[in-house]
């Protein structure tokens, strides 16, 4: 994985000093909270319902060993023993104190990580693959690309007050399993005839009140040029996004009022001017920054193990874990593994110190020191041999993370809803630990087969539910907690947007719809077909019938 | 409020605003909307003495500034808040595009953390409140070197790694 140089130590240690700086003026009371706001912003820290969120990037997912030990360690020293894995890849901490922040950063600086632009309306954490380098289906790894972005998109001097916030997702394989039509951006890597590298562009693509999914503007774009390209995007968009209704202000609402034809032709025009020209990474540095993702030296083993198959005869569980929480490798004999955060009765992406440090543990030893943070709030460990499965499986078990449920209906993502979040309308956590508890059996739940539900607490969607095969809105109604029903979506290349099935209900009420639509499914579905599938056939009325016909 | 060249953190000397409708009443730095300097450079020009600079409002679409490194010696461009960040896209397009040579200087809300996001996008100098110019001379040292190139002749980080010849700062 990539390794900082002195250029970039001395960015982020310069970062580390002038927030120490901001921080202490602000306890001195030289600066108001109002003015202290936008700077604490961008260093990630926000002010929740009940304390400080210090949230952390993880840029395009990736931790060493050492790293996760850190977040570990910073669990434990400064906050309640306990992290938040989200939906973008990052980790959150819910009780950091003001006065600790600048040594947090100080902690994390150490081990080439930082809080920068993880906030504000400036260019987020570029997201990807969370099986990239490890993929059997990827064209190119995603990761070199993303910590091209990530430098070029550090402290811009032109896009650092946007519209809005803008989330840049990226993929090295047809296989989407990042999202990347949800996102303002969209890159899909891809092969040109000649075989040379280059990205085709989406753009335009969000949730939030005011769902879409991003459109193509470019086929292919060299990875030469790619930064000029994205350049052109930004200045458009920094010129032309509404900047008089914070929600109207997304570059999805641009591309919509100005036509995806016409955005595109102001893309190209302004591409067209720039390409070519100092905004671009010399190829030299391009090859630089490739080598740190050189795949790792793994040997060619047998697919077989007696082992692995002797356990998995005798132990339902550990048979199931690899069925669902392995995923082909590249290098025959390998898997990557998904260790679920999603504990029947849990919280969707939390894990404590001991956990962080145990999996730090077990990527050393079995997984060349990488683990990976997916989209759906879960910890990867991308390069495992099949041999060493029952020991890491073993392992896992026994500190809780043992759960076999990756891709079926409790691997849930949830935002942390009214319990942490100030913006939030209801709770999230609670209606998920319930659905986890009332499907809590392996056996139906692999007769379930692939099931994404995704719940967000409000509007901004930071639950997917818009993406969700079964999407869950919270909603405040009255001063009551209200759970909107959507079906249909889809967060991968087939994306599609959830639709609202018909009113809603309250925190029990949802998961009793809940299982009344997986009930229907399970009656309707044809030999194979996926609740997705079978939804898109069937279309809702079915479901409607289910959930409401008996009122 | 003060007004400082945001390498030096020296104080620059003060233009005036024309008002509308009014003339300048003698020699020195006038500072007049975009629209009607366009219309009026001429005969404002005819005041001996007088250098005039254009006065750039934000929602300004870029393309209103072609051609006018022909009537105005510099350029100010008012932000209404910081957030508003079109600011700093224009004075990349005054550059860029535009080929302008003038100083331009940031007016209205700014705050020192954008101190050097400003000089790298453009602006020469800035309005800073008295109690914060500490802030920004600090905030413009704060990074030697950047992740950026720019048309101010900053070399990106990404470059300089394979440069090692020309390692020019940014500030």
């Amino acid at each position: 994985m990539y390794a900082y140089d002195t250029f970039d130590h001395a960015m982020v240690n310069a970062r580390v000093e002038e927030f120490r700086d901001q921080v202490a003026r602000r306890l001195s009371g030289e600066l108001t909270e109002e003015e202290f706001r936008p700077l604490r912003l961008m260093n990630g820290l926000y002010l929740q319902l009940h304390a400080y969120m210090l949230r952390v990037a993880v840029p395009y997912g990736t931790l060493n060993s050492r790293q996760m030990r850190r977040l570990a360690h910073i669990a434990r020293k400064y906050d309640k023993g306990y992290g938040h894995f989200t939906t973008r890849q990052n980790i959150q901490y819910n009780w950091p104190k003001l006065v600790d922040a600048p040594d947090i950063l100080a902690e994390l600086a150490e081990v080439e990580m930082h809080a920068i632009q993880t906030s504000g309306n400036c260019i987020r954490n570029v997201t990807t693959d969370q099986f990239a380098g490890a993929a059997h289906d990827e064209v190119a790894d995603p990761r070199a690309t993303a910590e091209i972005i990530r430098q070029w998109s550090t402290f811009h001097p032109e896009f650092s007050f946007l519209p809005r916030k803008f989330k840049i997702a990226i993929t090295g394989a047809p296989k989407d399993r990042a999202a990347v039509k949800w996102h303002d951006i969209g890159l899909v890597l891809k092969k040109n005839e000649a075989g040379e590298l280059g990205v085709e562009v989406l753009v335009g693509g969000g949730m939030g009140r005011t769902p879409v999914i991003a459109k193509t503007i470019a086929d292919f774009v060299p990875e030469s040029e790619m930064l000029s390209y994205l350049e052109a995007i930004l200045r458009v968009y920094n010129e032309q996004g509404r900047r008089d209704n914070k929600y109207k202000a997304r570059i999805k609402i641009l591309v919509e009022d100005t036509g995806t034809e016409e955005f595109k032709r102001l893309v190209e025009e302004e591409y067209e001017a720039i390409r070519a020209s100092f905004i671009d990474v010399p190829a030299e540095e391009v090859v630089r920054i490739r080598q740190f993702f050189a795949p790792p030296p793994l040997p060619v083993l047998a697919d077989e193990d007696a082992g692995l198959d002797a356990l998995a005869a005798a132990d339902f569980r550990f048979r199931a874990w690899v069925k669902n929480n392995t995923f082909a490798h590249k290098v025959p004999g390998h898997v990557s593994v998904t260790i679920s955060l999603k504990p029947h009765g849990g919280i969707p992406g939390d894990a404590t110190d001991a956990q962080m440090d145990l999996v730090a543990d077990i990527a050393e030893e079995y997984s060349h020191d990488e683990v990976r943070v997916s989209h759906e709030q879960n910890l990867i460990l991308p390069h495992v041999a099949k041999r060493d499965l029952v020991a890491i499986w073993q392992k896992l078990d026994a500190a809780g993370l043992g759960s076999a449920n990756v891709g079926l209906l409790t691997d849930i993502i949830a935002c942390p809803g009214l319990d942490y979040c100030a913006l939030a309308n209801a709770r999230s956590i609670p209606i998920a630990q319930a659905i986890t508890n009332r499907f809590d059996d392996l056996k139906r739940l692999e007769d379930i087969g692939q099931l994404k539900i995704k719940i967000s607490g409000c509007i901004n969607s930071c639950g997917h539910h818009h993406a969700g095969h079964i999407g869950i809105l919270g909603v405040d109604r009255k001063g009551e907690e209200n759970y909107q029903l959507l079906l249909g979506g889809s967060g991968e290349e087939d994306a599609s947007k959830a639709a609202i099935l018909g009113p809603g209900f309250d925190e029990h009420g949802i998961v009793d719809a809940v299982e009344k639509v997986v009930a229907a499914y399970m009656g309707e579905r044809k030999e194979g077909e996926t609740f997705l599938a079978a939804y898109r056939r069937l279309g809702p009325d079915v479901f409607k019938e289910a959930v409401y016909g008996a009122r | 409020m003060a007004h400082v060249d945001l390498q030096t953190g020296e104080d620059v000397a003060v233009w005036r605003i024309l008002e509308d409708g009014a003339l300048p009443d003698e020699a020195g730095e006038w500072l007049v909307p975009l629209g009607r300097l366009k219309d009026e450079a001429g005969s404002l020009l005819e005041e001996k003495g007088v250098r005039l600079g254009v006065l750039i409002e934000t929602e300004t679409p870029h393309s209103d500034l072609a051609g006018i490194g022909n009537y105005a010696s510099f350029a100010a461009i008012r932000f209404p808040g910081f957030g508003d960040g079109r600011g700093f896209s224009l004075a990349v397009r005054l550059r860029k595009d535009y080929g302008f040579n003038g100083d331009i200087r940031a007016i209205g809300h700014v705050i020192p953390d954008q101190a050097q996001f400003l000089l790298r996008a453009g602006f020469n100098t800035s309005e800073v409140p008295e109690e914060r110019r500490e802030a920004f001379v600090r905030a413009v040292n704060r990074y030697k070197h950047v992740y950026q190139s720019d048309a101010q002749g900053g070399i990106s980080i990404l470059r300089q790694r394979h440069d090692q010849a020309d390692t020019r700062r940014v500030s």
